[in-house]
C-alpha cells in the first residue's frame, strides 16, 4: 500500500519526462542504476553489521574509500597505466587487484572490530558508536596523511566504448562492469548467507545472540566473519568507484557512507535484498534530480533522498522490505 | 576528598567542615573549579600572552557555545535516552533565525525589507523557533524505536544544511539564507547602557557607556565572554532544575524502561517530545549567540560532523551528568579547535627553535613539517576518541545513577549487552 | 641519560633565540608590525593559496622593515579539510583583530570568504586588500550590468543577495582589491568562446558560491546576448562533496552542448568534472572557466583531460610587463619550485607593497610612531603605487581602475614549444593566450 503510493507519485512526476525524450530518460536511468550499484555494495556491509550487533558502523564508508586508495599502488605495482590498450590481460590483472584489495580490506575490518568494537560489547550503547566515529577519523586520517586533502586521480583503465541503444541513449562498458559486478556480488552473498554453515550462524546470531551461543555457535568468529564480508564488498565497491569516476578523496566515504546507510535503512535494515534495492533507489533519485527531472535540480538531490528516508521511516519504520520486528 | 579528610575536618572550625562537605560531592568540586577557572581565565591569558590574550578569550566564548550545545544534547540523550544524530540542525535553526532577522539578509528575500531585531528578543525567538522545529520533527517520529529515531534525526540533520544552501540566490522561492555563502554582517548584541570597569580588562577605567555595542573595542571580546558565562549559568540552572523536576523523573523512567513507564501512567510520547523540544531550544540559544559573536552564519558550521562532535562531548564527559558534560565539551573543544588547529604552528616553531629548520621545508614526499602535522589531525583525534572510549566507555564523569546501572549490568549479563539498554 | 642532554640543548637554543630577539630590538628597531595574511593554504587549495602567500612573503622579506618597524607576516589558513571555509575566514579575521600588532590584512582568495570577512575587519577599521577576489558585489551595487544582459542592470541585492553597504557596518570602506571583477572576467571568456573558439552551445555549471555563481551568471548573460545558447545550467551547492558529475555531463551532452563553462574553484571539484567529460564529450571539447581553475591542482584533477581548458585571470599577466621582469626573476630565485608561482603571486606581491606603503604613510603622519588601524586606512586614498601589474589606483569603491583580463590555456608541456608556462603540474601547464582590456567599456 505504502510502497504503491511512493511508486505512484514517482510515476506521476517522471512519466512526462520519459514521454518527452525517452532515450534521454533511459540514459539517466542507466546512469542511476550504475551509481546505485555502488551504493548498494556499501549498504550491504552496513546492513549486515547492524543486523548482527546493532551498531551503526560509521567507519564503514571509510572502509570503502580505503579499498579505492589501496588499489592505486597495486595498479601501478602490476604495471597498469592509463592509455594502455585494454586487452584480456588488463581485465585479469584488474580482477586480481580487486580480489587482493577485498581480502586486505576484510582483514582491516576484522582488526578494527577486534580492537575497537569487541572490548565495548558490554559498554553503554553509545560507546561503540563513538568509537566507530573515532575509527572513521583514523581511517580518514591515514588516507589524509597518505595522499593529502585533495582529489586523487584514479587511473582510467576501462574502455570508454559505448553500445548504442534506442535514439541517443547508449550503454557504456563501464556501466555494464559496475552493474554486473554488483549483481554478481549480491547473488554470491545471498547464496552464502542462505546456504553455508557460516551464513546460517550469522542469521542465527542476528536473531538471538544468546540462543545462538547456546546452540554452540562461536559468536566472536561469526561477528568477525560479518565484518570481513562487509569490508570485502565495500572494497570491491571502492575499486569500482575509482574505475568509474576516476577521482577519489580521503573523506569520500563519509558522504558515501551516509547515503549507503540511508539505503540500508530504506530497504529495511538487516535485509540484504532491501539494502541492494535501497542503493539502487538512491542512485536513481540522485540521477533524476541532477537531470532536473525532480524539482530543484542537483542542488536538492540530497534533500530528496533524506526526505524520502524520513517519510519511509515514519510510515513504515522497518523499511521497504524489512520484517516487522516486535518491540523488545 | 575521602572520609578520613572529612573526619579531620570535624576537629577544625565549621568553615572547614562546610568546605569538606561541599567538596565531598564530586560535582560540586567540578563546579567550583569551573567557576574559579572562568573568573581567572581572562587575566591569566593576558598575563601569559603579555597583554595579547584577546584571541584566547574570544576562543573561550566560542567554546562556551559548545558547552551550551552539550548541555542541551545531554537533555535529549543523557536524561531522556533519545539518540539524536542531527542536533546541529537545531543549532543551525537558532543561528539562522538570528542571522536572518538581525542583518541585511532579508532585503534580498521576497520580503524586500531589512530586519534588525535586538539580540535579546531574538535570543528568545531563536529558542522558541528551535523548540517548534523540535516538536515538528519529534511529533511524528518519537513513536519509533530507539535507533530509528537516531536515523530520522540524522536525516533531518542532513536536510537542514542542504536546504539552507539551496535557499540562497537563485532559488525559485527567493534568497532567504544567502545559500552557501551564508549570512554575513550580523548585528552584535547591543545594550542601551553599560558599566565599564576592570572586568573588561585590567586597565579599563570605571565609567558608563551609552548605546553600547558588543564589538566596542573597549570591552570586546570580554563582553562576549561574560555574556557567555551568564548564559551558561542560566542553562545549568535550568537543566539541573529540569532534571530534578517531575519531568526529569519521567525522562529517567522512559529512559530506563519505556514500557514500564507507560504502564505507570507516563505519557511517553509527550514526555519524549518535551525532551526533544527542550534540547532543541538550548541549541537555538547557542545558535543565536554563535551568529552574533562570529557575525556570520554559514551552512558549513552545521554539518553532520558538528552533531557528532557534540555527541562525543556528551558521551565522553559522562551522559546525564551536567558538570561532566561541560568538562567533556571543554576538553573536546580544546583538543579539536585549539590543540589540533595550532599543533602545526607549534611544532614548526619548536623545530625552528631547536634548529631543525630543514624539517620545515618541503622536499620530495615530505610536504614540510607544518603540513605533515596538519595531515595528522584526523588521525590523532580518532586515536584519542577510540582510546578514551575503550578505556572509559562510561565517560569521564558519569552520573551516579548510570554508573550503578552499568556495574550491575555487566555482572548480570556476561555475554552481550548492547541491547540491554533498550530492553 | 639522553633527556638531560636534550633539555640542555633546548635551553641553549632558547637562549640563542632570546639573544637574537634581544639584538633585533636594538635602538634602530621600534617594534614589530604584522601583516595578516588569509589564504586557503592546504589540501586542494594549496596551489591557490600558497603561491599567493609566497608573493606576500617575498614582498615583506624584500622590504624588511618600514620606518624602523620590523615587518612580519602572520598567515592563517582559511581552508578546512582542504576547502576554503567562510566561517574559518571570519574566525581568522577575529584573530587578526585580536592581535594589536596586525595593522592590515592581505586576502582572502575566495569571494565567499571575503563576504564573511569584510564585516569583521570593517568593524575594526582594518585595511583589507585582496589580490584575487572578483565577485562584483563585494564592492559594487550592480551584479550584472545592462551592457551584458542587453536589457537592464541586475542589482546585487536581487542577483547576489548582498550589497557592499550591507557588508560594511561602519559605513566606511576598508576593502580594496587589485584584481578586477567578474562582470569583466565572465564576458572575456564568453567573447573568446564565441569569436575565437567558435562555440555556439555550451552547458554552464557552478559551485553556487559568491564567486562561482557570479562569474557563471556573467558568462551566461554575455554569451546569450551575443548569440550563443546555454543549453543546460546546474548549480552544485555541495560541490566539494560531489565526486560524480557524470549525470550533469550526460544531460549537457544530450542537450547538444559543445563545451562546458564551470564557474567556481578547483577545490569544489570542478576540474574533476573536466576529467569526467572523457567518454561523454568528444576528446577535443573545451572546458571553460574563471580564475578559480588556473592552478596546478586543477590540472592534477583533470589528469588525462587536462589539455584545452580555457580560463581567465582578472589581472594583467605580469610576465608580459618588462618592468616586472626583475621582480619575477628575483622571486623565482627565492622560490625556485614550479608550484611556488601562480597566477596570483604577483598580484599578492603588489597588494602587499600597497599595504606597506599605506603603513609607511601612516607612520609618517603619526610622527614616526606606530599608527592605529584607522590611521592606516585613512592613508589608503593617498597611496600612489606602480608595481609589477603597472600603476594601480583605486576607485571610490576600492576597486582597481585597471580592467584587464588575461586568458590562459592549459596544454601538455610537450605541445607548448618555447613558450614559458605560468605554472606547471606534471606534464601539463598553463600558458598565456591573450588579454582583453575593458577600460573602454564592455
Amino acid at each position: 500500500m505504502f510502497l504503491a503510493a511512493i511508486f505512484l507519485i514517482l510515476a506521476v512526476v517522471l512519466t512526462p519526462k520519459a514521454a518527452t525524450n525517452f532515450p534521454f530518460f533511459l540514459q539517466i536511468v542507466i546512469y542511476g542504476i550504475a551509481d546505485g550499484a555502488i551504493f548498494a555494495l556499501i549498504a550491504l556491509g552496513y546492513t549486515m553489521v547492524y543486523g548482527i550487533i546493532e551498531l551503526i558502523n560509521f567507519a564503514h564508508g571509510d572502509i570503502f574509500t580505503l579499498g579505492a586508495f589501496m588499489s592505486m599502488p597495486l595498479i601501478s605495482a602490476f604495471g597498469l597505466s592509463e592509455g594502455q590498450s585494454s586487452g584480456v590481460v588488463v581485465w585479469l590483472l584488474l580482477l586480481v587487484i580487486t580480489v587482493i584489495v577485498m581480502v586486505i580490506n576484510g582483514g582491516v575490518n576484522v582488526l578494527i572490530e577486534r580492537v575497537a568494537y569487541r572490548p565495548l560489547r558490554h559498554a553503554p550503547r553509545l560507546a561503540p558508536l563513538i568509537t566507530a566515529v573515532g575509527v572513521s577519523f583514523i581511517l580518514e586520517g591515514i588516507m589524509y596523511v597518505w595522499r593529502g586533502a585533495s582529489n586523487v586521480h584514479y587511473p582510467d583503465l576501462l574502455p570508454d566504448t559505448r553500445i548504442p541503444l534506442i535514439g541517443s541513449a547508449s550503454l557504456g562498458v563501464k556501466d555494464i562492469i559496475v552493474i554486473v559486478t554488483a549483481i554478481v556480488l549480491v547473488v554470491l552473498l545471498t547464496i552464502f548467507i542462505g546456504g553455508t554453515r557460516l551464513g546460517k550462524a550469522m542469521r542465527a546470531t542476528a536473531q538471538d545472540r544468546e540462543a545462538a551461543q547456546l546452540m554452540g555457535i562461536d559468536i566472536n568468529r561469526t561477528i568477525s566473519a560479518t565484518f570481513f564480508i562487509g569490508a570485502v564488498l565495500a572494497g570491491a565497491g571502492g575499486v569500482i568507484f575509482g574505475l568509474y569516476f576516476n577521482s577519489v578523496r580521503f573523506d569520500l566515504g563519509f558522504e558515501a557512507g551516509l547515503f549507503a546507510f540511508t539505503a540500508a535503512v530504506f530497504g529495511g535494515i538487516g535485509n540484504l535484498q532491501g539494502a541492494a534495492l535501497g542503493g539502487l533507489f538512491i542512485g536513481l533519485v540522485q540521477a533524476f534530480a541532477t537531470a532536473n527531472f525532480l524539482p530543484g535540480g542537483a542542488a536538492v538531490s540530497d534533500i530528496w533522498v533524506f526526505m524520502i528516508l524520513i517519510i519511509v521511516l515514519v510510515f513504515r519504520p522497518t523499511g521497504l522490505l524489512g520484517m516487522q520486528v516486535p518491540e523488545k | 576528598m575521602n572520609r578520613r579528610n572529612g573526619r579531620a575536618a570535624l576537629t577544625t572550625d565549621t568553615a572547614m567542615r562546610w568546605a569538606s562537605g561541599w567538596f565531598q560531592s564530586r560535582n560540586r568540586t567540578i563546579y567550583t573549579l569551573l567557576i574559579i577557572g572562568a573568573l581567572l581565565y581572562p587575566s591569566l591569558m593576558d598575563i601569559v600572552t603579555g597583554g595579547e590574550g584577546n584571541h584566547w578569550i574570544g576562543t573561550a566564548a566560542f567554546a562556551g557555545v559548545f558547552v551550551l550545545l552539550a548541555i542541551g544534547l545531554n537533555t535529549v540523550v543523557g536524561f531522556a535516552g533519545l539518540l539524536d544524530l542531527g542536533y546541529a540542525a537545531f543549532f543551525a535553526i537558532g543561528a539562522y533565525t538570528y542571522g536572518m532577522f538581525a542583518s541585511g539578509q532579508l532585503l534580498a528575500s521576497p520580503l524586500h525589507h531589512e530586519f534588525h531585531i535586538p539580540f535579546w528578543v531574538m535570543l528568545l525567538v531563536g529558542v522558541f523557533v528551535a523548540a517548534c522545529f523540535g516538536i515538528i520533527l519529534g511529533a511524528p517520529t518519537l513513536r519509533l524505536r530507539g535507533d530509528y529515531l537516531a536515523i530520522v534525526t540524522l536525516g533531518f540533520g542532513e536536510i537542514v544544511p542542504r536546504l539552507v544552501q539551496y535557499l540562497g540566490a537563485g532559488s525559485p522561492i527567493g534568497n532567504w539564507t544567502g545559500g552557501v555563502n551564508g549570512i554575513a554582517a550580523i548585528d552584535p548584541p547591543k545594550l542601551p547602557i553599560i558599566l565599564t570597569g576592570p572586568w573588561f580588562g585590567l586597565g579599563t577605567p570605571f565609567g558608563v557607556v551609552k548605546n553600547f555595542d558588543f564589538f566596542n573595542p573597549l570591552a570586546y571580546p570580554l563582553d562576549f565572554y561574560w555574556l557567555m558565562a551568564i548564559l551558561i549559568v542560566v542553562c545549568i540552572v535550568l537543566a539541573t532544575n529540569l532534571q530534578n523536576s517531575r519531568i526529569g523523573r519521567a525522562w529517567m523512567a522512559v529512559r530506563e524502561d519505556e514500557v514500564a513507564a507507560a504502564a505507570s501512567g507516563v505519557n511517553t510520547v509527550a514526555i519524549k517530545l518535551t525532551a526533544f523540544a527542550i534540547g532543541a531550544s538550548f541549541a537555538g540559544f547557542a545558535g543565536a549567540f554563535y551568529g552574533a559573536q562570529l557575525s556570520l552564519v554559514s551552512s558549513d558550521n552545521f554539518e553532520f560532523i558538528v552533531s557528532v562532535t557534540i555527541l562525543i562531548m556528551v558521551v565522553l564527559g559522562g551522559m546525564g551528568n551536567i558538570p561532566g558534560v561541560i568538562v567533556g565539551a571543554l576538553l573536546i573543544y580544546t583538543t579539536q579547535y585549539v590543540v589540533l588547529t595550532n599543533l602545526p604552528d607549534w611544532t614548526t616553531s619548536l623545530a625552528t627553535a631547536v634548529g631543525l629548520t630543514g624539517l620545515n621545508q618541503a622536499h620530495g614526499d615530505w610536504v614540510g613539517l607544518h603540513d605533515e602535522v596538519q595531515r595528522l589531525n584526523y588521525l590523532i583525534f580518532g586515536v584519542i576518541l577510540v582510546a578514551v572510549m575503550v578505556l572509559r566507555p562510561q565517560g569521564l564523569f558519569p552520573s551516579r545513577v548510570r554508573e550503578q546501572e552499568l556495574e550491575k549490568g555487566t555482572e548480570e549479563q556476561a555475554v552481550f549487552d548492547l541491547r540491554a539498554e533498550e530492553t | 641519560m639522553k633527556w638531560p642532554k636534550l633539555l640542555a640543548g633546548l635551553a641553549v637554543a632558547s637562549l640563542a633565540l632570546a639573544a637574537c630577539g634581544g639584538s633585533s630590538t636594538g635602538s634602530a628597531v621600534k617594534g614589530t608590525i604584522k601583516i595578516g595574511v588569509d589564504f586557503p593554504e592546504s589540501g586542494a587549495e594549496t596551489s591557490n593559496g600558497v603561491p599567493a602567500l609566497n608573493g606576500v612573503r617575498f614582498a615583506v622579506t624584500k622590504t624588511g622593515s618600514v620606518d624602523g618597524f620590523t615587518l612580519e607576516v602572520k598567515n592563517l589558513d582559511d581552508a578546512v579539510a582542504g576547502v576554503h571555509d567562510p566561517a574559518k575566514g571570519a574566525q581568522n579575521m577575529a584573530a587578526f583583530v585580536d592581535d594589536s600588532k596586525v595593522l592590515g590584512v592581505i586576502g582572502p582568495f575566495n569571494s565567499s570568504v571575503a563576504k564573511a570577512e569584510i564585516p569583521v575587519t570593517n568593524r575594526a577599521s582594518m585595511v583589507q586588500i585582496s589580490p584575487a577576489n572578483t565577485n562584483p558585489c563585494l564592492t559594487k551595487t550592480v551584479y550584472i550590468p545592462a551592457a551584458l544582459t542587453g536589457t537592464s542592470d541586475v542589482s546585487c541585492a536581487d542577483g547576489a543577495g548582498y550589497t557592499p553597504s550591507g557588508l560594511r557596518p561602519t559605513g566606511t570602506n576598508n576593502y580594496f582589491r587589485v584584481a578586477t571583477t567578474d562582470d569583466f572576467q565572465g564576458p572575456a571568456i564568453a567573447d573568446y568562446a564565441l569569436n575565437t573558439l567558435k562555440l555556439t552551445k555550451v552547458a554552464v555549471a557552478s559551485d553556487a558560491e559568491a564567486y562561482g555563481k557570479g562569474i557563471a551568471d556573467a558568462f551566461t548573460a554575455r554569451f546569450k546576448n551575443k548569440g550563443g545558447t546555454v543549453v543546460f545550467r546546474q548549480d552544485f551547492p555541495n560541490a566539494s562533496h560531489i565526486s560524480d558529475f557524470k549525470s550533469f555531463l550526460r544531460t549537457a551532452a544530450g542537450k547538444g552542448a559543445q563545451a562546458v563553462y564551470a564557474g567556481g574553484t578547483n577545490s569544489n571539484n570542478l576540474c574533476v568534472m573536466r576529467n569526467q567529460m572523457s567518454g561523454i564529450f568528444p576528446a577535443t571539447a573545451q572546458f571553460l572557466g574563471g580564475d578559480g581553475l588556473v592552478n596546478g591542482d586543477c590540472l592534477k584533477d583533470a589528469a588525462n583531460e587536462a589539455a584545452n581548458i580555457f580560463a581567465s585571470i582578472a589581472t594583467v599577466d605580469a610576465s608580459g610587463n618588462p618592468a616586472a621582469k626583475s621582480t619575477i626573476d628575483g622571486f623565482k630565485a627565492a622560490y625556485p619550485n614550479a608550484s611556488d608561482f601562480g597566477a596570483y603571486t604577483m598580484p599578492a606581491y603588489d597588494a602587499t607593497k600597497i599595504l606597506i606603503q599605506a603603513i609607511h604613510l601612516a607612520i609618517q603622519a603619526n610622527g614616526g610612531n606606530s599608527p592605529s588601524r584607522a590611521q592606516v586606512l585613512a592613508q589608503m586614498t593617498k597611496v600612489d603605487y606602480t608595481g609589477v601589474l603597472g600603476h594601480t589606483t583605486f576607485d571610490a569603491n576600492g576597486d582597481t581602475t585597471a580592467k584587464v583580463i588575461s586568458i590562459y590555456q592549459s596544454k601538455a608541456t610537450s605541445d607548448a614549444g618555447s613558450t614559458a608556462p605560468l605554472t606547471t603540474q606534471g606534464s601539463y601547464g598553463w600558458y598565456y593566450v591573450s588579454k582583453v582590456d575593458y577600460s573602454g567599456g564592455l
